[in-house]
């Protein structure tokens, strides 16, 4: 049972970090590292884990969130195609 | 030289894939002593019921003091150079 | 610079409060349950970088004194706590199972979980809890304001 849960998990951590790889757009990309760092303390929490899963949900999900927004802030949204 | 590319990638693959059947079975280490005295003899000796604490704050408390002196010097290092933006580049 | 909207600021005055009682619960109980300075002091200053993105066009002065001066305290408070114990060891634990401050005894096994045990590590914890959270909501201040040069 829980391995097919480790499975599904795991499966998500890899989508969401290709698809943020793949964007486009910066803020997707943002938001889409917060939900693949969600998805990784929850596979620590499976573990037995539970204070590195406590640390990487506070830290990942929601301090380096913030500190990419502001740097989006004050640079631009859209990816540069010629760099 | 795109063969090449996905020729190394493949053989990347492989390589991992039998590297992690080669692997001893998940949670089980191969030594277990560090381990069995701090689980039977870290309740009465720090008397904190969070193992985990007791090794962090109490057996290995040097770890912890470089850990917050590696924060502490990155927080130092940003205010230091970000100091010109509340004085506008002038100094006091 | 675009201003927040109203949802946004809603929510962060009902969320002030919650996350406060949460980062502070895990650091206090960090001998008892999972959590620790660390953990607790990344969630007080994830509390600050929601209030700093927010907030941030109500400032008139930019407040990190406060937090540099907190650091400082937090760091030498776990310094000087190391050096207590230093009649046997660095890092020694001179408070536990003395019955006195954090000094109820334990023994091995399935215990209810008492806030008055642990001897200094739950003293630790406060001072870490400090550090961590002064150090990180100072980097996320200083990386949020305007600079200087872009006022003109």
């Amino acid at each position: 049972m829980f391995e097919i849960i480790e499975m599904i998990i795991l499966l998500g951590v890899i989508c969401t970090s290709v698809a943020a790889m793949l964007s486009k757009d910066l803020l997707v990309s943002v938001v889409l590292l917060a939900a693949m760092s969600l998805l990784l303390s929850l596979e620590f929490y499976i573990l037995h884990a539970p204070d590195v899963a406590i640390a990487e949900a506070a830290i990942g999900a929601g301090l380096s969130t913030a500190i990419y927004i502001m740097a989006i802030n004050k640079t631009d949204r859209w990816e540069n195609e010629n760099g | 030289m795109k063969m090449a590319r996905v020729v190394t990638l493949a053989l990347f693959f492989v390589f991992l894939l039998i590297t992690s059947l080669a692997m001893r079975p998940f949670g089980k280490p191969s030594n277990t002593g560090m381990d069995d005295y701090f689980i039977q003899n870290g309740q009465a000796q720090t008397g904190s019921n969070n193992i985990v604490t007791s090794v962090v704050f109490d057996y290995r408390g040097m770890d912890t003091l470089g850990e917050a002196t590696v924060l502490f010097a990155a927080a130092s290092g940003v205010l230091l150079i970000f100091q010109r933006a509340v004085t506008g580049g002038k100094h006091e | 610079m675009n201003d927040v909207s109203l949802i946004v600021k809603v929510v962060a005055y009902i969320l002030i409060v919650p996350v406060f009682i949460f980062g502070s619960y895990v650091i206090l109980h960090g001998h008892l349950s999972p959590g620790g300075g660390f953990a607790g002091g990344a969630i007080l200053a994830t509390l600050v970088a929601m209030l700093v993105i927010t907030f941030r066009d109500d400032f008139k002065e930019n407040p990190h004194e406060i937090f540099s001066i907190l650091e400082c305290i937090g760091m030498i408070f776990f310094i000087l706590l190391a050096f207590f114990g230093l009649s046997s060891s660095f890092f020694h634990n001179f408070l536990v199972n003395l019955n006195g401050l954090f000094g109820k005894p334990v023994h091995f096994g399935v215990n209810p979980g008492y806030l008055n045990t642990a001897g200094v590590i739950p003293l630790m914890n406060m001072a870490v809890g400090i550090e961590v959270f002064s150090a990180l909501s100072l980097i996320v201040l200083m990386l949020s304001m305007r600079y200087g040069g872009e006022r003109k």
